[in-house]
């Protein structure tokens, strides 16, 4: 029963998706539209979980004390002022929500991943080394589109624009393409075993 | 006195201060990166929280259950709350059903996403007329990668010389794809430096 | 140690401070260097100019908050295109951090620019989770997804969500990406809708993004700042992405130097090293 019936619901629902793919307007239709209405409300409260448990884990680091238990508590007031300030004041333009996120949220998650800029090129300085003819073609090609995909690369040479960009639309296409068309028969394959229960994995255990 | 406060400067000073302090990273980690990470988490997931609020509960939700009679909504808000059956112990189980409503649906689309709106017309553009030597590359470039990418023969023989082939392909691509790697992590930096010397200081063009 | 063993140590803080300068230095000191125009960024130019002036066309604005510096300048180009063909734009974000609030600013601002006024010439639907769900049920009726707007306004009270119940009434979908969201729009609004599309994405997606483009699912492609710059250039618009692409040369040619310093530093070393055992040998 509490498996049996998770993956019959899970059959059902694919299922069901499934047959409206080939009968757009029908009945099945309007049943799987209404599902796909009720697929986004469940789905939207599901990412209520991750709140309850960033709450749960700081909550823990507090009452235990632990090392950062400042930060966790930091962490827990701007949660609760974001969270209060959204349900009690609007989520529109001009609220203090609104404020939060364009003047203090976006920004740190921008200069967070900034921080890759210095993290790639260090990398390139200590990693990227032509060893092989395979690491020779790929930081020859590395470069040759670097050069060229820049407004300084014409002025250097002023072929290595349409290099690039042969680079781009011929062989890198077709690499590109056959990792799409590999993906894809990968996730139409574990899509089906979800259906079939045979991937149960997302059931947990117990 | 009043020009001052209200100058950019100190109207982007929250942000300016956030930002040099998670930049203080970059010597080592320090207690203000840290005060900053946390700030960012917090008001991270006090965002979801007040978005799914009004996006689900209220507009998805509410309004049309009260205002349109659509009680038929009442079994989509039934199934999100069985989620939360997970904090109970002894009912925990029934927040699978949900979970096995969402991921089935979404299966379901995907296999017939993945057959009909990428396989399909991927393979359907690649089988082009050899008429010319890009033509040529790109279905041998599709072929060998995709015989590079299948494990279940060993790698021997023509099987062998086309993988490798493939290598050649993928480093190609592989080395595109690390420049337009660099150029995005760069833009990003480029973007708070705008910010720092454009808007907050009033300094460069 | 050697000189090129030397330079192979040297310390990352001296690599990250000339990484910065070398950023700063082009917004101080600006080149203003013409940027090259890609094929398909002519092909996503041509996209926008070919639909009837008045149109309605979705626009998708499926980024995270971490990408702003990439994404925000090729909507604020690509609106800017809308906006001058009097186009009319139904907005909305599959990305639940942040996308609908960047969008409702950028929005708000280029509109602003154009003089265009909320609910008939553009709209921001905002928010709703399980991106899948959300496409596929637009397809048949929008307000079953979206029963209200970003800010909460009923789409039957909002004159432009009147006219546009399904996917069918819009003539092209713009979608503005940094993740693979565009595989969606490509494989199920494309792919089962027929709706033509153009999409800009941060350059660390483009190259996979080709492929649509070289199988006619994506009719034109911008590809980050670079893009946005190439756009800037097309509209006749400087703005920050032309700026930054100064810092994006220098930057480029930096880190190109590095990897030359690190292989002949690797390579030399190497040498010094088989010298070496040579002579222990000998």
């Amino acid at each position: 029963m509490k498996y049996r019936l998770p993956i019959l619901v899970a059959f059902a629902s694919g299922g069901l998706m499934i047959l409206a793919f080939f009968g757009r307007g029908s009945a099945v239709d309007l049943v799987s539209n209404e599902a796909l209405r009720g697929q986004t409300i469940v789905a939207g409260l599901a990412l209520l979980l991750g709140v309850f448990s960033i709450v749960q884990v700081h909550s823990r680091r507090i009452a235990t004390r632990h090392p950062d238990w400042l930060y966790s508590l930091i962490l827990l007031l701007c949660l609760a002022a974001m969270a209060g300030f959204g349900v009690f004041a609007g989520i529109e333009a001009g609220s203090v929500y609104d404020w939060l996120f364009q003047n203090l949220q976006a920004p740190m998650m921008a200069t967070m991943f900034s921080m890759l800029a210095f993290f790639i090129a260090s990398a390139a300085y200590r990693a990227f080394r032509a060893r092989t003819v395979p690491s020779a073609i790929l930081l020859a090609t590395a470069v040759i589109v670097m050069l060229g995909r820049i407004p300084m690369g014409q002025y250097i040479y002023d072929a290595l624009p349409s290099w690039a960009n042969w680079i781009m639309m011929v062989p890198s296409v077709a690499v590109q393409r056959g990792i799409i068309i590999g993906a894809a028969l990968g996730a139409a394959s574990m899509s089906l075993r979800i259906l079939v229960g045979i991937e149960r994995t997302y059931l947990g255990r117990g | 006195m009043s020009e001052f406060f209200s100058s950019p400067f100190v109207a982007l000073f929250p942000t300016a201060f956030f930002t040099l302090a998670l930049y203080s990273f970059l010597y080592r980690d320090n207690p203000l990166f840290k005060l900053a990470e946390h700030v960012f988490a917090g008001l991270s997931a006090g965002y979801y929280f007040g978005l799914i609020f009004h996006s689900v509960i209220v507009q998805q939700l509410w309004l049309p259950l009260t205002q349109d009679g659509e009680w038929i909504l009442a079994a989509s808000g039934a199934l999100g709350l069985l989620l939360f059956a997970r904090f109970i112990p002894k009912v925990a189980w029934m927040s699978r059903l949900s979970l096995a409503f969402v991921i089935g649906s979404t299966a379901g689309i995907t296999f017939i996403q993945q057959l009909h709106g990428l396989i399909l017309p991927q393979v359907s553009r690649t089988l082009l007329p050899l008429d010319s030597v890009n033509n040529v590359l790109i279905v041998v470039g599709v072929l060998a990668t995709l015989i590079y990418f299948y494990f279940s023969k060993p790698h021997t023989g023509p099987l062998g010389w086309v993988a490798s082939g493939g290598v050649g392909f993928i480093m190609v691509a592989f080395g595109a794809h690390f420049g337009y790697t660099v150029m995005a992590r760069v833009s990003l930096l480029i973007g708070r430096i705008q910010f720092l010397l454009i808007d907050w200081l009033r300094i460069g063009s | 140690m050697g000189l090129w063993e030397r330079l192979q140590r040297v310390d990352r803080r001296v690599l990250y401070t000339l990484i910065f300068l070398s950023v700063i230095i082009p917004v101080l000191f600006p080149l203003s260097l013409p940027t090259p125009v890609t094929p398909e960024t002519e092909s996503f130019y041509a996209a926008i100019e070919a639909i009837p002036d008045g149109s309605r066309i979705l626009f998708p604005f499926d980024c995270w908050p971490s990408t702003l510096a990439e994404t925000e300048p090729m909507a604020v180009a690509a609106l800017r295109h809308c906006f001058r063909k009097n186009l009319r734009v139904v907005a909305l974000s599959n990305v639940g951090m942040g996308g609908p609030s960047v969008i409702e600013r950028v929005l708000g601002q280029v509109a602003g620019e154009f003089g265009k006024q909320y609910g008939t010439d553009y709209v921001n639907l905002g928010y709703k989770a399980n991106y899948q769900a959300v496409l596929l049920g637009m397809g048949s009726k929008i307000e079953d997804i979206y029963p209200t707007d970003y800010r909460g306004t009923r789409l039957s009270e909002i004159p432009l969500m009147r006219e546009v119940p399904n996917y069918d009434s819009l003539k092209l979908t713009v979608i503005i990406s940094d993740n693979a969201m565009v595989d969606y729009w490509v494989s199920l609004v494309n792919a089962r809708f027929g709706m033509p599309m153009v999409a800009a994405v941060t350059a660390v997606m483009a190259p996979k993004q080709l492929s649509y483009v070289q199988a006619h699912q994506l009719q034109g492609l911008l590809g980050g700042m670079k893009g946005a710059a190439e756009y800037e250039r097309l509209l006749d618009a400087r703005d920050r992405a032309t700026r930054g692409m100064d810092s994006q040369s220098l930057i480029h040619l930096l880190i190109i130097g590095f990897i030359v310093i690190g292989n002949i530093g690797h390579f030399a070393a190497r040498r010094a090293r088989a010298a070496g055992r040579a002579g222990v040998a000998a």
